[in-house]
């Protein structure tokens, strides 16, 4: 290719925007560091890059307004659609955990009352988990500060990522379990991996020399 | 008033554009001698049954008759069209070469390109399990999008046996290969990684992976070969090879690559498989491939190979295709 690779990459901002930026920029595409309120750019590559909510780059890329997204896997967990996970870009870890007031102990073994009511923005994934260990529960659907839910009586237990710990312990919250750990993954739509093999590969392989570095 | 959910109504401008693409189609039925043939829109169950396998069979709308018996809406037309060659002309001569332009049904959440109710139409080549009857049925679905107007679609193919006699190199169960394939077609690498991680020699491993991530021709089948177990596996890379050899001969060798992730999922395919895609939409265009062990399901000894499209998506793409810069050329 010549002038740049004319793929459309969508990034999340938020917690994952440095380092995306980061490895971008190490791959050779030059995404500013504060890129104000826009919500796309094309870089001196010519490669467009789409600022979005975390939560809505798994839609862009499958259907395709994206060729391909950096990602963190907690994210794709809870997306319905279909997108390939070519990488995992190693940054951004961060844990899925079931915790719990200190006080119920419930993280000691007491036993679990009857019927679980559970508190969380990951639905699918706790759900998955619930039914998987045969445990009926209410689930109760939040946008934030799940936290809040035991302590105000509202949930027994909730559903959360845990990065470095600190919100738990700030509440008195303790984990009860890990379902799953998470970190950035490389992702694309599999129709335009097809289309665009040459360009997302050679990206991919960029990347992938980032993470090793 | 309410359509049911996943249905449209054709308005006389829409079913104009409709009925020139079907015509369109014909036109290439008939110029490679393909006979169209009907079966009924709704069959019992228990006489398609034997040919859907489980996932299609999942999505088969059903309801029974006042008599109790178990009706179908025909999901797709191969498993029809088999089952009325092992019926009706189990004596016509061999090789039979049917084609189809009918409506199907299947339960899918509508979504772009997925209606409950769409057009499929495709060609059916039944008898010669040679390479010639395989080239045939890729080749006609190439000029068959060629002559729609589709004419930068890219064409890739596998071969179903191939990704088994790679993995019978390693340490997996049915379960674990079964899983591990799933994860191989939907192109999941890091969760692949993961789930091949202690089955064999990391360089191995290594190598697997790769070739899930790669598209080629001749270099990715040398791979694949290296890489490879099974005697069925071994034979499916020469298929593959003799295709990518008659493409070259007839000019189509761009348009071709070698994607050993295709793994269609319907369960009757048995030999070489493809699909053809174009830039601008993200979905497949048309999708085929052999299926030798369907026919004899229904007690008729005869291998077959072929492929459908679905009319509604040659609409969305042509239509994407005027909103967009034409895409690179081949």
């Amino acid at each position: 290719m010549s002038a740049g690779s004319g793929l459309t990459v969508a990034i999340p901002k938020g917690a994952l925007y440095d380092e995306s930026v980061a490895h971008l920029r190490a791959a050779g595409i030059e995404v500013p560091g504060d890129p104000g309120r826009r919500l796309e750019v094309t870089t001196p590559d010519g490669t467009r890059v789409l600022l979005l909510r975390p939560a809505d780059v798994p839609a862009y890329v499958e259907f395709g307004a994206a060729d391909c997204g950096i990602v963190g896997a907690d994210v794709l967990w809870e997306a319905a659609g279909v997108v390939c996970e070519l990488a995992d870009l190693a940054f951004g870890a961060c844990r899925l955990v079931v915790a719990a007031r200190r006080v119920d102990r419930y993280h000691e073994g007491a036993p679990l009352p009857t019927f679980l009511r559970v508190a969380t923005k990951f639905e699918r994934t706790a759900e998955t988990y619930f039914a998987d260990r045969d445990l009926p529960v209410q689930l109760i659907k939040l946008h934030g500060s799940v936290e809040l839910g035991p302590l105000v009586g509202l949930a027994d237990l909730i559903v959360d990522l845990v990065a470095t710990g600190n919100t738990l312990r700030e509440h008195d919250l303790v984990v009860v379990d890990e379902i799953a750990s998470s970190t950035a993954r490389f992702v694309v739509n599999p129709v335009r991996f097809r289309a665009k093999y040459d360009d997302i590969t050679a990206l991919l392989r960029k990347l992938d020399a980032a993470v090793r570095a | 008033v309410r359509l049911a959910s996943g249905t449209r109504d054709w308005l006389p401008a829409e079913l104009r554009r409709k009925r020139a693409v079907e015509a369109v189609l014909r036109g290439v039925f008939e110029r490679w001698n393909y006979d169209e043939v009907q079966t009924p829109n709704f069959e019992r169950f228990d006489s398609l049954e034997a040919g859907l396998g489980e996932a299609v069979a999942q999505k088969t709308f059903l309801f029974a008759d006042k008599s109790g018996t178990q009706i179908a809406l025909r999901p797709e037309m191969t498993t029809p069209v088999a089952r009325l060659v092992s019926t009706r002309m189990r004596e016509a001569p061999l090789p039979l070469r049917l084609s189809y332009i009918v409506p199907a049904y299947q339960y899918e959440d509508p979504q772009e390109g997925r209606m409950r109710e769409f057009t499929t139409a495709g060609l059916e080549l039944i008898g010669p399990e040679s390479l010639d009857a395989d080239a045939e049925s890729l080749f006609s679905a190439i000029e068959a999008l060629d002559a729609l107007g589709l004419a930068d679609a890219h064409f890739d193919l596998n071969h179903v046996a191939v990704i088994d006699g790679v993995l019978a190199g390693l340490k997996l169960d049915a379960r674990g290969i079964a899983n591990a394939k799933h994860l191989v077609s939907g192109r999941n690498i890091v969760a692949l990684r993961a789930r091949l991680a202690g089955t064999g020699d990391p360089a191995t491993l290594e190598a697997i992976v790769r070739l899930a991530m790669t598209r080629g021709t001749g270099d990715l089948l040398e791979q694949a070969a290296r890489l490879c177990h099974t005697d069925a596996g071994n034979a499916g890379i020469e298929r593959l090879r003799g295709l990518l050899g008659r493409a070259a001969e007839r000019g189509f060798a761009n348009r071709l690559s070698v994607d050993l992730t295709l793994l269609r999922d319907i369960e009757y395919y048995t030999g070489f498989t493809f699909e053809g895609f174009a830039g601008q939409v993200g979905f497949a265009l048309c999708g085929g491939g052999r299926y030798d062990t369907l026919l004899p399901r229904f007690g008729f000894p005869a291998g077959a190979v072929g492929w459908s499209l679905t009319v509604e998506r040659i609409l969305i793409a042509l239509e994407r295709r005027r909103g967009t810069v034409p895409s690179v050329p081949g």
